[in-house]
């Protein structure tokens, strides 16, 4: 019979096997008539005969065993017995059961939870068709690692590329979004070339994609709205292709839909509006005015590598050619799918699987604790067994399926926990406008919560199994009742498993702990400037009717006097960003009568326009000179103020007042003079800036229709005057959108919310680890005592104190917290100073965050001993010496 | 009658082979048949037996088939597969040598 028939054989019997059960007693019963019939013809009367015949025959049951042996249906059989057995074993054990699947389900839902988030942020690729093809194309300057292209270079780019494959750029803007006839909306907004979507290979939902020919001055007022605008903002309505709509007051038309796959918050940002890039002959000749992020989709027969160095060698060719803007600069590409989180962050998504491994860690050792203290206790019952000739893997069997299906309870508990998390998740990182990052119990979580749970299974549930092995047998029935306090192998091991949960516990406290210091210390931030009673939002003037610097500079004086002149405001001010946000305006200057550094290695500030109230409305102080005023308009003279560290960096010892200064790569330089010097001032939020020195011009000299609105109230809660500014700015011109008005505090808050996240999610690690491990070494206290109480009581009745016992047994706890401590204390070292390195521009006081981490860490310990502790001392002598 | 004899584990294998290879017979005919070639000398134990079949069917050894017996019982009969009678082979030269070696030690002796 070869293999198939073999298999088809044994396949057959297994499904029929119900039919084969019956055939088999039916032949044994003819077997049995027959004997009786002969017993008959001996002589025997019927009844007689049949009973000798039975008697002859045997047990027929333990016969049909062995048969169903012999069909190979044992093992399922086995292993169907044994997990019933098992589930009997352990409902017998409620509070157990219940312990070990409660510590499984945590461990392991922690681990399924944080696997969850890794994988929707780092292993799933970008929803774009064979994404491994796309590049993001950098421009690498001394300033800025990832800085933007100008549309000459964008256009001369897209020119040359035939030998890398496609290029798209694309421009993000704030506008402001409207009905006909309706009050203006602040909308995210960019203009894209008209490729844009096809390049990514993304389908429109509904509509279609932009045309040849929609990307000149005139013909470009076309747009593409993303799913959720369409469903936030139009209520999803069906006629939307058509439909018309202002964008920065000019009239547009709907021409198509995204999917909903588009954008997944991973790549572009909660992004609404998708207009194409149009430029006009001066535009397309400007080199100076970086905004433009370039994008590409790597031709097949083109390797990364080969990629990479054609971008390079062209960008060394711009900059060669147009040194002004490009000397310095190198360009590079950098796969469009590692582009979703930064190194940082990829050291921050290991950390958070580590640490949610060590919260499995300390689980599993708490379960082997549990696992074993069952099997110590079960120790008489496995020698007999042995000693009776059961066989290893007999004794093993039954072990291994209750740690199976503890594993297995666990697990599925762990699901529902993960399932929670996923639900909070995704609720907390959901944005103002719905966008959210679609975390999901996708085929990748679930296997890997299936096999965290086989793994812990197989490993913790097989260690203490192990050890009821070794038991030596002889022993173990010798020791009689005492063969239950477990040889010095046992103590050992219980104890390396304690002290290992108080290593990782410290780990993952001090981690956790120094991150909410951290956090804290961000959102309280007062660096340079003061958000207590301050009120800040976003205005963005449309263009059709602020279309030149007189009629924002009008709307910017008109809007201060209404707002100033609202009962409980102090001041207020309009900026192009607040000064606890990162500011992205990067400029190259000239120093006037110094010797111009090479090109490329200009003095570089980011720069904050503002307006004259500026200082004082969010508490930036002027160190020395004078603020701006009244009188530095449009036609005065231009000024600057410098930051203390711009002063420093450019003019050393010497007072940096009255130096000129001019933005550099124009061909006539503007010359303006630095009036004053400001105080430093930090974000409070992660700032990625490579450039320290900070610059001011008055608002009024180069005005900006999109403005940051400032306003510090006195007298009254800040909360308090919100309605009162939204008001007066409506009542100044309805058509304008006012977004995200709200308290400074709150807007910090706000920007720091995944860092709130990675919080929340550290803290109820630390709280975990921190519960299970009390939890672990209060467990093998309470039981220490119980196995020792004989001779604690022979020591009560030789004259030793209630406190000498309670001491002995907190001391012998605080062993081994001191020592798991520190081994902990390493790891805690360690991990702060990945924190400290992942998030170079929060501010951690680690040294005293360790000690007291570690201080909590022992006091929580103590307390877990001393409960059972104090029990030992009360021992009743008389009775536990006679229950020996 | 002679004394009954146990039987020598691993013979009945053979003999339920041996049996069989001179045409199909039920459990029940295969107890009788053993006896009657032994003069009842030997005694098959249904115990070991109806395992024995069971196993030898799931080798792949014998087949059976349900049939009608001569008095109109519905009976399980047994027959030899193409892989059994080579087994037979096998073990019927296994059991010569290793009787032969047998008598060769115990006569020598």
């Amino acid at each position: 019979m070869n293999l198939f028939h073999r298999l088809a054989h044994y396949l057959g019997k297994l499904t029929r096997r119900r039919r084969a059960e019956a055939e088999m007693a039916e032949e044994m019963k003819f077997h049995l008539e027959q004997r009786a019939a002969d017993y008959a013809g001996d002589g025997l009367s019927a009844a007689e005969a049949r009973q000798a015949a039975r008697r002859r025959f045997g047990n027929a049951g333990a016969l049909q065993e062995q048969a169903r042996d012999a069909w190979g249906w044992g093992w399922l059989e086995r292993l169907g017995k044994d997990v019933h057995l098992a589930i009997r074993q352990l409902a017998r054990s409620p509070g157990f059961t219940f312990l070990s699947v409660l510590t499984l389900g945590l461990g392991i839902g922690a681990n399924t939870a944080t696997f969850s988030i890794v994988n929707a942020i780092m292993f799933k690729p970008l929803p774009y068709p064979d994404s491994g093809q796309l590049d993001r194309i950098d421009r690498v300057t001394s300033q800025n690692p990832q800085a933007r292209f100008s549309p000459a270079d964008w256009l001369e780019l897209q020119r040359n590329a035939d030998r890398y494959g496609e290029l798209a750029a694309y421009w993000v803007v704030d506008t402001s979004l409207a009905d006909p006839g309706q009050p203006a909306e602040f909308a995210r907004a960019s203009r894209i070339s008209p490729n844009f979507f096809a390049m990514l290979r993304v389908p429109l939902a509904q509509g279609r994609d932009f045309r040849a020919g929609e990307d000149v001055p005139g013909r470009d007022r076309v747009v593409i709205i993303s799913r959720l605008c369409w469903l936030n903002r139009f209520g999803g309505r069906a006629d939307i292709v058509g439909h018309r709509v202002r964008i920065d007051g000019e009239s547009h038309e709907i021409i198509g839909v995204l999917p909903a796959s588009f954008n997944d918050g991973r790549h572009l940002g909660p992004l609404e509006l998708f207009r194409p890039l149009a430029f006009d002959h001066a535009k397309a000749a400007d080199r100076r005015s970086t905004s433009l992020r370039v994008l590409g989709r790597r031709a097949p027969n083109i390797s990364p590598t080969e990629a990479s160095a054609f971008i390079a060698t062209l960008g060394a060719g711009l900059a060669q050619e147009f040194p002004e803007v490009n000397a310095g600069s190198t360009w590079r590409t950098v796969p469009l799918n590692r582009t979703v989180i930064d190194e940082n962050g990829r050291v921050m998504m290991s950390m958070l699987i580590a640490l949610s491994g060590f919260v499995l860690l300390i689980a599993c050792s708490n379960l082997a604790n549990l696992l074993l203290a069952r099997t110590i206790t079960r120790a008489r019952e496995f020698a007999l067994r042995s000693a009776l000739g059961a066989s290893r893997l007999q004794l093993l069997r039954p072990l291994i399926t209750e740690s199976l299906v503890l594993a297995l309870a666990g697990g599925a508990c762990a699901m529902l926990l993960a399932w929670w998390a996923m639900d909070y998740l995704t609720q907390r990182t959901t944005d103002d406008n719905g966008a959210k990052m679609l975390i999901s119990l996708d085929g990748r979580v679930l296997a890997w919560a299936f096999a965290a749970s086989l793994v812990t299974a197989m490993t913790f549930g097989l260690a203490p199994a192990l050890f009821a092995l070794r038991l030596n047998v002889n022993n173990t029935l010798k020791s009689g009742a005492r063969g239950a306090t477990g040889g010095r192998g046992h103590q050992r091991f219980r104890q390396i498993l304690i002290v290992g949960q108080f290593a990782l516990a410290l780990v993952l406290l001090a981690g956790a702990a120094l991150f909410v210091r951290g956090l804290d210390e961000l959102n309280s931030r007062r660096a340079g400037w003061d958000s207590e009673h301050l009120i800040t939002g976003s205005v963005v003037l449309p263009t059709a009717a602020y279309p030149d610097a007189d009629r924002i500079n009008g709307f910017h004086r008109l809007a201060l006097e209404r707002l100033q002149s609202l009962p409980g405001v102090a001041s207020a001010s309009v900026s192009t960003y607040t000064p606890f946000f990162q500011w992205f305006d990067v400029r190259k200057y000239v120093i006037q009568n110094r010797t111009a550094p090479p090109r490329g290695r200009e003095p570089a500030a980011v720069v904050n326009r503002v307006s004259a109230e500026y200082f004082a409305t969010v508490g930036t102080r002027i160190v020395s000179g004078r603020s701006f005023n009244e009188r530095d308009t449009a036609t005065s003279t231009k000024v600057f103020i410098v930051s203390q560290t711009t002063a420093t960096a450019w003019f050393g010892k010497e007072n940096p007042i009255g130096h000129r200064l001019a933005r550099s790569g124009t061909d006539e330089l503007a010359w303006g003079e630095i009036i004053g010097v400001a105080a430093d001032v930090k974000a409070a939020v992660d700032d990625s800036n490579v450039v320290k020195s900070q610059l001011y011009q008055p608002m009024a000299q180069e005005a900006n229709p999109r403005v940051e609105i400032a306003v510090r109230t006195a007298g009254v809660a800040p909360a308090a005057v919100l309605e009162s500014v939204r008001a007066a700015l409506t009542a100044l011109d309805p058509d304008l959108p006012v977004r995200s008005l709200q308290t400074a505090g709150a807007s910090i808050v706000r920007a720091n919310y995944q860092l709130a996240v990675l919080r929340d999610l550290l803290g109820t690690f630390a709280l975990l680890g921190l519960s299970l491990a009390s939890l672990g070494i209060y467990g093998v206290i309470t039981r220490t005592m119980a196995q020792r109480s004989g001779e604690f009581a022979i020591r009560v009745a030789l004259g030793a104190c209630v406190r000498d016992i309670t001491r002995l047994v907190l001391t012998s706890g605080a062993k081994l917290a001191l020592v798991g401590s520190t081994v902990g204390l390493v790891g805690a070292i360690g991990i702060s100073q990945l924190i400290i390195a992942a998030f170079p521009t929060m501010r951690f006081n680690s040294a005293p965050t360790i000690v007291g981490a570690t201080l909590l860490l022992i006091a929580i310990a103590l307390l877990a001993c001393w409960l059972p502790a104090r029990r030992a001392g009360k021992v009743d002598a008389m009775q536990a010496l006679r229950a020996e | 009658m002679a004394e009954k004899l146990e039987l020598l584990s691993g013979t009945l294998d053979l003999l339920v082979l041996r049996v069989l290879n001179r045409g199909e017979l039920h459990g029940w005919g295969i107890t009788n048949r053993l006896e009657q070639l032994s003069k009842k000398a030997l005694q098959v134990d249904e115990g070991s037996l109806y395992p024995a079949l069971y196993r030898m069917e799931a080798k792949g050894w014998i087949e059976a088939a349900w049939k009608q017996t001569e008095n109109n019982r519905r009976a399980k009969y047994y027959t030899l597969t193409r892989t059994g009678r080579k087994q037979l082979e096998t073990e019927q030269k296994l059991w010569d040598r290793t009787s032969a070696i047998m008598a060769m030690v115990l006569d020598s002796a």
